[in-house]
C-alpha cells in the first residue's frame, strides 16, 4: 500500500458521493490529485481538476498513476475499474455504493490475477491523519496519533475517530473497507498493514452482521497480531437479516455454523480471541487506554 | 426480488432448461381454452413457501374438475397472499428427483453450484448429501460436470444434468441473480430430466439495469402495500421493527449503531432507514434529498412512530437542500399542530394529533451552517432538537418517546 503524499491520484467519475468539498479537502490535505476522468467531459474542468475521457490519456500526460478513486454510478464501476487495471493502476478505491455483486465477482477475479488492491465498494477510503487523504473521509474528526482504525462501515469509521479525537487519542491510519456484501480488501489484509505500520500502537476493528470476515479477523488476531485490538460490532439488536438461507443452507452445505453471519457469532469469536469488545462507540477510548497503558 | 414460478419457467424455457408444457390461467374460465392435455396440475402463483401443504397445488382430470380446483385456489390466500395467476401444467411421472442450485456465496465472493440426489432436503443435515463446486474463475461447462460427477451421476444423465446446471449459470449471470434453484429436477424412467419447480432470486441492487425486471418490480410496487413489497422485493435498505423511535442515517453501520444505542438505553427502535442507497421502491434515480423526503413521509405515516431520530455525521450530499427538507417537515408539523390546537382547544395530548418530533444529530463542520439555520426555526418546544453528541441524542429520543413525558 503506497500511502505517501507523492503518489499520484486520479478520480474516475463524479456522482453524488463526491463533491467539490471532498476534492478541495483532499487537496488541502496534500493529496497529489492530478486529474479526473469523466467520459464526455474531456477538456473541461470539474471540481478544480482537469478532466479527460479516458484513463490512458491521463497517464500519457502525467505518467503512471498510483491510486484511482472511483465515484462513477454503480452500474459503471466494473468498467471503470477494469479501465484502471488496464492502465496499470494497482490501487483502486471505490466510493460508489450499491455495486451489483456479480460485477464485484468479476472485478475481484481480475484484480487477484493482476495483484491489484481494491478497497470498497461503498468505502470512504483511507486517511493518514496529518499526511494524506484518499477518499471522502471527513478529516476534521481526525488528529494524528497512534490508533489504527479498520472498519466495514463508512459513517461508523468517523464516529469512532470522533470519539477518539474527543478523548485525546490520535489516529495513525483509518480505513473503511466498505459495507457492501462483496468488497475487495479484507480485514486480514488491513490488520497486517496496521500491524506492520510503525506509527500504529493499537487497532480498533469495527464490524457488523453479515459474512464471516470478523470471525476470520478474530482468529488472525490470535495467531498473528501482537498489537492490542479493540472491537466494536454494530447491529447486535437488529433483527437477523434475510440473506437467502446463507445463515442456514449454505452454512450446513459448506460446513459452516448455523449462526454464521450473525452479530452473536462475531461477538463469540472476539471473546474466544480475548479481544475486548466495546458496547458503544463512546466506550472505545476507555477500553483502548486500558490496553495501551 | 423473488419471481413467481410461471415467470421462472418462462425464463427456463427461453434459455433451454426443460420445462413441461404449461399455461398461465388468469381466471378459472381460461381453463375452457386449455391447450395442454389432461391430467394437469394447477398451482397457485404466490411467493410464500409450502403452498402444496396449504392446498395451493391440485390435480385435475377433466375441465370441470380443473375449473372447480382453480376457483378454490384463486380464493385461497397463502401466507396472506392471494394468487393473481394460477399455473396449469402437464403431469409428469418422475422416477427420481434431484436438487440443483446456483447461489452467490458472499463469504467466498464467488458463485457456488449446489447439487443433491434428493429433492426434499432437510437443511439441518444436508451436509453430507449436498455437493458443491465453487466457480473460482470464469465459468466453463467443466464446473457443471464436476458437480454432476460429485453427485455420483454417470453417462448421459451426468451430461444432461450438467447441461441444466450450465444453463442455470448462464441465467444467473445474465440476470444478476442471487439464487437460481431447481427443486425438484425430475428424472424419468428413460433418464429424461425436467425442471418441475424453480426459484429465482434477483439481486436487489441490479434490478434497475434489466428493463424487464424493473417493470416487474414496478408492478409489485403498484399492487402491494409497503410491508408486502418488503417481503417480495427483499430488504429495502432498512430494518423494520415495531417500536416508537424511527431512525434515519447516512450509512448502514451508523444506522445499526444508533439502533443498538436506542435499544440499550431502554427505547424501542421502529423503522430504521439508511439513506445512502437508493430504495428498491424507487423506480427512477433518486438523490439523497429525495430519499430523506420519502423517509420522513414513511415515518410520519407510521402510526407506531413517536419520535424520529436522524443521525448524520461526516458529510452528506446536497447539504443545503437536505436542511431545507428538515426545516419544511418541522414547520409543516408545527403549523398542523397549531391549527389542531385551535380546533381542539389544546385538550388532547400531542400524540393523538399525529405530531412527530424530530431529533437531529449532526456532527461535523459541514453541518455548521445547517445547525445554525435549524436553531433559528421557531417551533413548538418538542418539534425539533438539534444535538451534536450521539449518546445525548439517543437519550433525548428515548425520553421523548416515553408516554409520561408527552402527557404534560
Amino acid at each position: 500500500m503506497n500511502l505517501t503524499p507523492e503518489s499520484k491520484v486520479l478520480i474516475q467519475g463524479f456522482c453524488e458521493f463526491i463533491s467539490s468539498t471532498h476534492v478541495a479537502q483532499m487537496k488541502a490535505y496534500g493529496t497529489n490529485l492530478v486529474a479526473g476522468v469523466n467520459p464526455g467531459c474531456g477538456g473541461q474542468e470539474l471540481h478544480g481538476l482537469p478532466v479527460f475521457d479516458l484513463v490512458e490519456e491521463v497517464i500519457e500526460q502525467f505518467g503512471a498513476i498510483d491510486t484511482t478513486i472511483i465515484c462513477v454510478d454503480p452500474y459503471d464501476v466494473l468498467d471503470a475499474a477494469l479501465e484502471a487495471i488496464a492502465s496499470n493502476i494497482r490501487q483502486i478505491i471505490i466510493i460508489t455504493a450499491g455495486v451489483p455483486p456479480l460485477d464485484m465477482v468479476q472485478l475481484l477475479r481480475k484484480a487477484e490475477a493482476c495483484e491489484t488492491l481494491v478497497i470498497g465498494p461503498n468505502s470512504p477510503g483511507i486517511i493518514v491523519p496529518g499526511k494524506i487523504l484518499l477518499g471522502t473521509q471527513p478529516s476534521e474528526f481526525y488528529t494524528p496519533g497512534s490508533v489504527g482504525i479498520v472498519s466495514r462501515s463508512s459513517t461508523l469509521t468517523y464516529e469512532i475517530a470522533y470519539e477518539l479525537t474527543k478523548a485525546g487519542l490520535g489516529q495513525s491510519i483509518s480505513v473503511s473497507i466498505g459495507s457492501d456484501a462483496i468488497v475487495g480488501s479484507s480485514f486480514l489484509q488491513w490488520l497486517q498493514i496496521l500491524d506492520e505500520d510503525e506509527t500504529t500502537q493499537a487497532i480498533v476493528l469495527v464490524g457488523q452482521p453479515g459474512g464471516g470476515s470478523e470471525e476470520a479477523a478474530a482468529r488472525y488476531i490470535t495467531e498473528a497480531i501482537d498489537k492490542p485490538v479493540i472491537a466494536y460490532i454494530a447491529g447486535r439488536q437488529a433483527p437477523p437479516g434475510k440473506t437467502w438461507r446463507q445463515t442456514g443452507t449454505l452454512a450446513t452445505v459448506i460446513g459452516r455454523d448455523p449462526n454464521f453471519g450473525t452479530a452473536q457469532s462475531k461477538l463469540a469469536a472476539f471473546k474466544e480471541a480475548e479481544v475486548p469488545v466495546a458496547e458503544r462507540p463512546s466506550q472505545i477510548p476507555e477500553l483502548l487506554r486500558k490496553e495501551i497503558n | 426480488m423473488d419471481l413467481l414460478e410461471y415467470q421462472v419457467k418462462e425464463w427456463f424455457g427461453k434459455i433451454g432448461i426443460p420445462v413441461l408444457p404449461s399455461q398461465r390461467i388468469d381466471h378459472p374460465t381460461d381453463l375452457k381454452r386449455l391447450k395442454i392435455r389432461f391430467p394437469i396440475v394447477l398451482k397457485s402463483q404466490v411467493h410464500g413457501a409450502e403452498r402444496a401443504k396449504a392446498g395451493g397445488v391440485r390435480f385435475a382430470q377433466t375441465t370441470i374438475d380443473a375449473i372447480a380446483a382453480a376457483q378454490n385456489i384463486f380464493s385461497l390466500p397463502i401466507w396472506g397472499e392471494l394468487p393473481e395467476v394460477v399455473l396449469a401444467e402437464s403431469k409428469y411421472d418422475a422416477n427420481q428427483e434431484f436438487y440443483l442450485a446456483v447461489v452467490l456465496d458472499t463469504a467466498v465472493c464467488r458463485p457456488v453450484l449446489l447439487g443433491c440426489k434428493e429433492a426434499d432436503i432437510d437443511w439441518e443435515s444436508a451436509g453430507e448429501r449436498m455437493h458443491h463446486v465453487v466457480v473460482e474463475q470464469e465459468f466453463s461447462p467443466f464446473y457443471a460436470r464436476r458437480l454432476a460427477l460429485k453427485m455420483g451421476l454417470q453417462g448421459t444423465l451426468m451430461q444432461s444434468v450438467s447441461s441444466v446446471v450450465e444453463k442455470m449459470y448462464q441465467l444467473f449471470i445474465q440476470k444478476d441473480l442471487d439464487l437460481v434453484e431447481i427443486n425438484p429436477l425430475a428424472v424419468s424412467a428413460t433418464s429424461q430430466v425436467m425442471a418441475l419447480n424453480g426459484k429465482v432470486r434477483v439481486n436487489e441492487r441490479a434490478i434497475k439495469r434489466h428493463p424487464d425486471l424493473a417493470e416487474m418490480a414496478a408492478k409489485i410496487i403498484s399492487r402491494h402495500s409497503s410491508t408486502e413489497i418488503n417481503s417480495i422485493l427483499g430488504n429495502w435498505n432498512g430494518v423494520k421493527m415495531h417500536g416508537k423511535i424511527g431512525i434515519l442515517g447516512n450509512g448502514t453501520g451508523s444506522v445499526m449503531a444508533t439502533l443498538d444505542l436506542v435499544a440499550n438505553a431502554g427505547g424501542n427502535p421502529g423503522v430504521c432507514l439508511n439513506l445512502r442507497h437508493a430504495f428498491l421502491t424507487d423506480t427512477r434515480p433518486t438523490t439523497f434529498r429525495d430519499r430523506l423526503e420519502t423517509s420522513l413521509k414513511i415515518l410520519e405515516a407510521d402510526k407506531s412512530i413517536q419520535v424520529i431520530l436522524i443521525n448524520f455525521l461526516g458529510s452528506i450530499p446536497q447539504i443545503e437542500e437536505v436542511t431545507e427538507v428538515i426545516a419544511r417537515f418541522v414547520q409543516q408539523e408545527n403549523s398542523e399542530l397549531q391549527s389542531q390546537v385551535v380546533h381542539s382547544n389544546g385538550s388532547k395530548n400531542s400524540r393523538e394529533r399525529n405530531f412527530t418530533p424530530l431529533l437531529v444529530r449532526l456532527a461535523g463542520s459541514e453541518f455548521k451552517a445547517a445547525r445554525k439555520y435549524l436553531a433559528t426555526l421557531k417551533t413548538h418546544t418538542d418539534a425539533l432538537l438539534v444535538v451534536e453528541n450521539l449518546d445525548e441524542a439517543v437519550a433525548a429520543a428515548v425520553l421523548l418517546a416515553k408516554p409520561t413525558v408527552n402527557k404534560k
